[in-house]
């Protein structure tokens, strides 16, 4: 169980990193990665929600088993992920302001972030159970989160140098994604235990 | 309505992929050969023209507040029918895309053009948007496909032509493997998007020279 | 100025919510009525093609004992066992069939289904010169196998691909493990 435990960890933060080697969650990891605090925040935000989906679809997908409606699993995640973000963001105002302030902007944008509804789909079609549901949709999250940092510090940098007309912008930055995922290429086959 | 700005919009000005970077996920993870771009795209169009004309017949039906709800329901709805028509016609298409059929859902074009264009405007129109954004898309993925499968396995075609294996363009053993796997993948994207930013950039100063003249 | 009072307008949200969500689950039951016995027949006709492929003739299904999670189901007949393993690949599980004779010789695989990647770990699920290669070098094998690159056994891994056919071979050795436990 432990070893399965740190496994998934491994593969998920690094050989089989959600960003870099399965591109899932591509949308936001381009769009708020311009600086590192926003993108440190985003990656919370998406941890935390991955975790959360994970263990509920994980109950869902069990009634959907026992009411034969399996075909119906698609929908029913992406209303279970919409609602939980919706119930977190109001949580969140209520009851700690102080994180709200800090991770709101991104939690609206976290339901069509496809690394959530992939999680929750490859833990199903896996068919893990509860408890290791829940740890690949943290450990999805944390690589996700250590990707999108990575990326937001280069980032940060390339904005400033000089590249060819045509490739200002999105072109430079997908360039330098690629040339993240080939240090993260390294890590492949860590993953065997 | 002017159906030769919106095929131009979908295709080149405001092509999803390229301009929009919308549907990314799915741009760079299927596209390593042609056959999975083809059909990638084609189920894109398909669910985007559909989700377009419901959610465009429904726009004044459903309130403000919970229209992202609605419209994610609606595609999620399409995108099962898609998913379980291909599992059960083109099975070999089905297995090649695997999860990222599914994750059409989630795929920001499709949602994108619902808030963007359909909430606002006619059935007809909407389902023109619909088509010229899948083409749009459709282009810029096979485009992608041609480059990384070429690169990366020396072939063309591959899961279409000559059995399933392609017409070998290079020989074997010098394709770098790199470019079908996610390295190739946001290499190769960075250099299509530059070459539309350089396509787009070159049109408009023809146009801006024929304009002086 | 609002004309209806807030309680009555989140009945209404709700209410609308709720039929968008009827009105697609009643379309996705249509159409699941429709396509459900297609994959299904598609599922079924894809194992026995699996089977006939490793085993001629197919075999019937039988118990066993497995040690290792990885068997899903064995077929047996008078030309040997046809075992289905799902080892984990790459990326996510592979299907496969594995051929056994009576003297434990492998008779043959064949991959029912994988999600590997395109090109390089699928090469081992293709119906091409390379992939027949591939699979083809299990034939005749006994006892346990692995691939030269990991110096696990003798066999060719596929170009770029060694996790993958690491995973095949562990595969492979669940059913020769499974085959010799049935004695």
């Amino acid at each position: 169980m432990a070893q399965q435990i740190i496994g998934i960890l491994i593969a998920a933060l690094l050989s089989q990193n959600f960003i870099l080697v399965k591109f899932y969650g591509i949308c936001p990891f381009m769009g708020v990665s311009k600086k590192i605090d926003t993108a440190l925040g985003m990656g919370m935000a998406v941890t935390f929600v991955m975790a959360l989906a994970s263990f509920a679809c994980y109950w869902v997908y069990q009634l959907l088993l026992l009411l034969e409606l399996t075909y119906m699993q698609t929908v029913a995640f992406i209303l279970v992920i919409a609602s939980i973000v919706q119930v977190v963001e109001m949580f969140l105002k209520k009851m700690v302001p102080a994180l709200y302030k800090a991770l709101g902007v991104f939690l609206p944008l976290i339901t069509t972030n496809c690394a959530v509804l992939g999680v929750v789909l490859v833990n199903v079609a896996e068919g893990y159970d509860v408890l290791i549901s829940t740890v690949n949709g943290a450990a999805g999250g944390l690589g996700f989160t250590l990707a999108i940092v990575l990326f937001a510090s280069v980032r940060e940098r390339v904005d400033k140098a000089e590249c060819p007309e045509s490739f200002k912008g999105f072109p430079i930055a997908l360039i330098t994604a690629g040339l993240l995922a080939l240090a993260f290429m390294g890590f492949s086959g860590l993953s065997i235990f | 309505m002017n159906f030769k700005k919106q095929f131009m919009e979908g295709l080149l000005t405001k092509n999803p992929v390229t301009v929009q970077l919308l549907g990314m996920c799915s741009t760079l993870a299927i596209t390593t050969s042609l056959f999975n771009g083809l059909g990638m795209g084609l189920a894109v169009t398909i669910i985007t023209i559909c989700s377009n004309v419901l959610i465009s017949a429904l726009r004044k039906v459903i309130p403000n507040q919970i229209r992202i709800a609605a419209y994610i329901t609606i595609i999620a709805g399409f995108v099962t029918i898609v998913d379980l028509c291909l599992q059960a016609f083109l099975p070999d298409l089905a297995a090649s895309l695997g999860v990222f059929i599914p994750l059409i859902v989630v795929n920001c074009m499709v949602l994108g053009r619902a808030e963007g264009f359909a909430s606002k405007n006619g059935v007809l129109a909407s389902a023109v948007d619909g088509l010229c954004q899948g083409i749009g898309y459709t282009v810029a993925l096979v485009i992608t496909c041609i480059i990384r499968e070429l690169l990366g396995s020396g072939t063309f075609g591959g899961g279409l032509l000559n059995n399933g294996e392609g017409i070998r363009i290079i020989p074997e053993g010098i394709p770098a493997m790199q470019m079908v796997m996610p390295v190739g993948g946001f290499l190769v994207l960075g250099c299509v998007i530059a070459g539309s930013q350089w396509l787009m950039k070159y049109l408009n100063n023809k146009k801006a020279k024929e304009g002086a003249k | 100025m609002k004309t209806e009072s807030n309680v009555m307008y989140v009945v209404r949200l709700a209410g609308t919510l709720l039929l968008i969500a009827a009105i697609v689950a009643a379309l996705l039951a249509g159409v699941n009525m429709v396509t459900a016995p297609i994959i299904e027949q598609l599922n079924y006709e894809k194992t026995q093609a699996a089977i006939n492929a490793v085993l001629p003739g197919g075999g019937e299904e039988i118990a066993f004992t497995d040690d290792t999670g990885m068997v899903a189901k064995v077929y047996k007949s008078e030309k040997g066992y046809a075992v289905q393993v799902q080892p984990a690949g790459f990326d996510g599980t592979i299907d496969m069939m594995v051929g056994i004779d009576h003297e434990g010789k492998i008779l043959g695989i064949s991959i029912i289904s994988h999600t590997e990647t395109a090109g390089l770990g699928a090469v081992a699920a293709a119906k091409t010169s390379a992939g027949e290669n591939f699979r083809g070098q299990f034939v005749g094998e006994s006892g346990s196998v692995g691939t030269a690159k990991r110096g696990t056994g003798t066999l060719d891994a596929i170009t770029g691909a060694t996790i993958t056919s690491e995973a095949v071979c562990t595969g492979v050795n669940a059913a020769l493990d499974c085959v010799a436990n049935l004695g």
